[in-house]
């Protein structure tokens, strides 16, 4: 054999660059390759809904049941007969009625928000305007403007549903649903258990299986 | 041999042929306890078969072997986990680029979106596994090293903030770089996905993830049948084959069919959004326009698609 | 099986270059597959311990990587630990080769042999510590360009599996080579082997580049995103390879008729002596740096060196290592490494050892702990990580004992004809024919 080394070194390259040539060219075409998905036409818009805040209809009495629970009763049945004392800024005072009620909530008295005469149905402006229990946010964002903005940009407050309103409606809380008007502040949670790995530091077992 | 006609004076050596005989024996013997030592192999569940072991990568099967292949899985799932599950394959939308943001002034570190995800993504039940890791951290900064992702106290505990870390989706992803048998890939829609029946388990991803995104499937999961989510697709939550990598993929069965992610609708606070990158009209682009968003390790030039923020 | 033979004095051979290379094969396979007793307890222990590994692993493909102590945060351990020691090891065997032929050192030239055997050993081993580390071993085929998908060129992955296997064929063809001429009792034509030796001491340094790329190229674990890695890589496989190799030598003299010259191991001596304070040099600035500047960058490193978080799992490795590479340095200087048999020997275990934990344990487990997002998660082996590692280290001493024991009877037929011409002496009647040579622990 008259091969020389130097020849043979020359096409042991020359396949190897080809061969890194070919996948390369390979691999940038595989790249390439794409799926599109079939174009849809979207006439219409699925609605956001907003939940409907909770009417409140029964409030805790100072008496208790037979277990210890406390009586509720309707609210027609005080707020019928006698009318409130706009003077209250608390629960405090209210020894016989709304004796479940912790309000924390800013330096708000009850008629900030409530309004005298509509008494748990209907609420009034800062303005003085009667506003009915739906439109509540409204109450909520004469304050809290940010809070608001987010939550008109989707940025506050939980959704389930579509991100894509092409696709499907999405339903929204409502500033109720996770704030208690009278004690706004989010409430202590207790976590879901953590992560469970073989190995993580609280856990005693050291050992697997 | 004919070759070796050299006569050498051991050819009449006794001792030649024992030896010999000894060489076979011990060869026979060294076979037979290979295969005895190799005996647990044949235990190995009916899910190592040849159409998995045959099956190609998924961006090379025609709808037609997909069809198949789906087929099969769900049938492996059947028989499996005693479970009827579909398989879906739902591809990228038209003119989307998925986005998360985080409102961490909101997140009160509940680990409901852990819980969902562990829930929605057929996730072992022993380990609790979910791509979501929560980090309690110390205000005043982000430093991890302060952080606690192991909390078991009602919170949000005084002077801590919450950090939920998950696949962050980057536009230059490490571990797709990584990879070295393209067994995961960015998808159009911005999402990295893995294809499980084509990694081969080095963990070499892992490694090369700097959020700890990526999780290892150690052995088979085990969920019983009444808690499998029967909704799955063939690259997000179907339940996964022992040993290979798995990973957050923005619950891509539902989003790219416009649902919100399971983790976004499980947070109690709404501390999560999620959308459209390229509408300009989405509420992520809205957030990433007028709050102060920041992504996690931007020096490391990564480009994640998951973005966090504090209200003023 | 055929008979045991001792590799025939050259007789002429008239056939075809493949038949009577198939000639060669079949009797060295029968000429390394026989010995003394010692030889064949060696071999059965050997075997044993790769068949309790072997069976450690089908465990592990049966019940997943559970079996190990590996977890999410730890993701990779003692398997690539030691792969990443045996990459080092193949790189620094053929380290012996730049002496020999690039400096024209005649004396060296008998042992480059010795240093390929250790490196082919080595790729084995390391090639092996990865295939265990695979979570789907099935899916091996995934891999092969062509067939699979091969995620080349961006994954370091696919660029450490082609130097790797290159490096492999590159030495087979060395060894294999070297060893047929002298066999056929022809001399080596340079024309196809130096190039191929040339070729290899690149390649013995790509390897070991290419491995510590695939740390210090993930930009999320501080701890290996250093430029200093592939040089440390580098200088810690100049010590371990000629190490083994000295060993190796050893060995071979006190057990075989091969004999060296004691100029060769001296060479390696001070090759040793210079990589490893290079070696030490590199690895206080390394801690200069993450100490001096603080800051989470250097948590690993508190955890390695200290501990942190009440967890100290590494810190008496590291030490150990510590220790073991500044006691066996010292030691190489002393004068005695270069006259007194034990000093060397100790001293290369010294600094074996002391690599192993270095490269390994030292350095793959660290760049996890801390993990990415700062939690710390320990990481001791599993008994089934020791088993297969230790299954692993016996197949590639079994694979270097058969490699050695060839080079063995092939080199010493070959020399002692040459010496016995050379003093006119009739030898005596093919000298090992009785006492094969046999090489043992």
């Amino acid at each position: 054999m008259k091969i020389s080394a130097g020849k043979m070194l020359f096409f042991v390259g020359l396949i190897i660059i080809s061969a890194i040539a070919a996948q390369m060219y390979a691999s940038v075409k595989q790249r390439e390759r794409i799926v599109s998905p079939p174009q849809a036409e979207y006439s219409t818009l699925f609605p956001v809904k907003i939940n409907a805040p909770k009417p409140l209809a029964e409030i805790a009495t100072d008496q208790k049941d037979a277990k210890g629970n406390a009586i509720l009763v309707s609210c027609q049945s005080c707020h019928s007969v006698r009318s409130p004392n706009p003077q209250n800024g608390s629960a405090g005072p209210l020894i016989s009625f709304h004796q479940d009620l912790d309000f924390v909530h800013g330096k708000l008295v009850c008629i900030s928000c409530h309004n005298p005469e509509g008494y748990y149905a209907d609420f009034r402006l800062a303005s003085g305007e009667s506003i009915n229990p739906e439109n509540v946010m409204t109450l909520c964002a004469q304050c809290h403007g940010p809070q608001f903005r987010d939550y008109q940009n989707g940025s506050h407050g939980g959704m389930t549903g579509h991100w894509d309103l092409r696709k499907g409606p999405r339903q929204r809380n409502h500033c109720v649903d996770c704030h208690d008007p009278h004690k706004p502040a989010f409430p202590l949670f207790r976590p879901v258990a953590g992560p469970n790995d073989r190995f993580t530091p609280h856990q005693t077992k050291g050992t697997h299986e | 041999m004919s070759d070796s006609n050299a006569s050498l004076p051991i050819i009449d050596n006794p001792g030649v042929n024992r030896r010999r005989f000894l060489k076979t024996a011990g060869a026979t013997l060294g076979l037979a306890a290979w295969a005895a030592a190799m005996k647990p192999l044949l235990d190995l569940t009916p899910e190592v078969n040849a159409d998995e072991f045959l099956q190609k990568h998924y961006r090379e099967l025609t709808p037609e072997q997909k069809a198949v292949v789906f087929k099969r899985l769900e049938e492996e799932a059947k028989a499996e986990y005693d479970v009827d599950v579909t398989i879906s394959d739902p591809p990228p939308m038209e003119n989307v680029l998925f986005g998360y943001a985080l409102n961490l002034s909101v997140c009160i570190g509940c680990r409901k979106c852990a819980e969902a995800c562990h829930i929605e993504n057929n996730h072992d039940r022993a380990s609790n596994n979910s791509y979501i890791c929560v980090f309690e951290m110390e205000k005043g900064g982000i430093d991890f090293e302060k952080g606690n992702a192991t909390y078991d106290h009602p919170v949000p505990a005084p002077g801590k903030y919450y950090m939920p870390v998950q696949c962050q989706q980057c536009e230059n992803a490490p571990c797709v770089t990584a990879c070295p048998i393209e067994a995961t890939w960015k998808e159009k829609d911005g999402i990295v996905v893995v294809d499980y029946n084509w990694c081969i388990g080095c963990r070499y991803c892992e490694a090369a993830c700097p959020y700890h995104a990526r999780r290892f499937n150690w052995e088979k999961p085990e969920i019983p049948a009444e808690e499998v989510n029967p909704d799955q697709s063939y690259l997000s939550n179907r339940i996964r084959p022992q040993g290979v990598m798995e990973k957050c993929t923005f619950c891509l069965h539902r989003t790219r069919e416009g649902r919100l992610p399971a983790c976004l609708e499980a947070c109690p606070t709404g501390a999560r959004v999620f959308g459209n990158l390229l509408d300009p009209d989405s509420e992520i682009r809205w957030v990433i326009e007028n709050k102060r968003t920041f992504v996690l390790k931007e020096e490391l030039g990564t480009k994640p698609r998951f973005f966090y923020y504090f209200d003023e | 099986m055929v008979e045991a033979q001792i590799p025939s004095p050259p007789a002429p051979q008239k056939n075809s270059a493949v038949l009577s290379y198939l000639g060669f094969l079949r009797r060295a396979t029968g000429v390394a597959t026989d010995g003394e007793w010692y030889f064949y307890v060696w071999m059965i222990v050997l075997s044993g311990i790769a068949l309790v590994g072997a069976n450690a692993w089908a465990q592990q493909v049966r019940d997943g990587m559970i079996v190990t102590n590996m977890s999410d945060h730890v993701s990779w351990g003692l398997y690539i630990a030691n792969f990443t020691f045996c990459v080092g090891l193949a790189a620094g065997g053929v380290m012996m080769v730049i002496p020999a032929y690039l400096y024209d050192d005649e004396e060296m030239h008998q042992v480059v042999i010795i240093g390929e055997a250790v490196a082919i050993a080595a790729i084995l081993m390391s090639t092996l510590s990865v295939v265990v580390d695979l979570g789907r071993p099935d899916r091996f085929w995934h891999l092969i360009p062509g067939i699979g998908k091969f995620n080349w060129p961006l994954s370091m992955l696919t660029w450490d599996i082609i130097v790797l296997n290159g490096y492999l064929l590159i030495n087979l063809h060395i060894v294999g080579y070297l060893l047929y001429m002298r066999y056929l009792g022809r001399k080596p034509n340079p024309k196809w082997y130096i190039p191929f030796v040339f070729l290899s001491i690149f390649w013995a340094i790509s390897i070991h580049t290419i491995t510590a790329f695939l740390y210090c190229g993930l930009g999320g674990r501080p701890f290996w995103n250093t430029a200093l890695l592939a040089p440390r890589f580098l200088a810690s496989a100049f010590v371990s390879g000629p190490a083994f190799i000295i060993l190796s030598m050893r060995v071979m003299r006190l057990l075989t008729d091969f004999h060296f010259s004691p100029k060769p191991a001296n060479t390696l001596i001070r090759i040793i002596r210079v990589s490893m304070c290079v070696n030490l040099l590199m690895l206080f600035s390394e801690v200069f740096t993450l100490f001096y500047t603080g800051g989470s960058h250097a948590s690993s490193a508190q955890y390695l060196f200290f501990g942190s978080h009440g967890a100290n799992g590494l810190v008496p490795w590291m030490w150990a290592s510590i220790v073991l590479n500044i006691v066996g340095a010292i030691l190489f200087f002393t004068p005695a490494a270069l006259r007194r048999e034990n000093t060397r020997i100790v001293a290369c275990l010294f600094c074996i050892v002391g690599i192993w934990i270095e490269k390994g344990m030292g350095l793959i487990i660290p760049g996890f702990i801390p993990s990415t997002l700062h939690e710390v998660v320990e990481y001791s082996p599993s008994l089934i990580e020791w088993k297969v590692t230790a299954g692993i280290w016996a197949f590639g001493l079994l694979i270097l004992t058969l490699i050695l024991k060839l080079i063995a009877s092939v080199f010493s037929y070959d020399l002692s004809r040459k010496i016995s011409m050379k003093q006119n002496v009739v030898p005596e009647e093919t000298p090992a024919t009785t006492s094969m040579p046999v090489e043992t622990t």
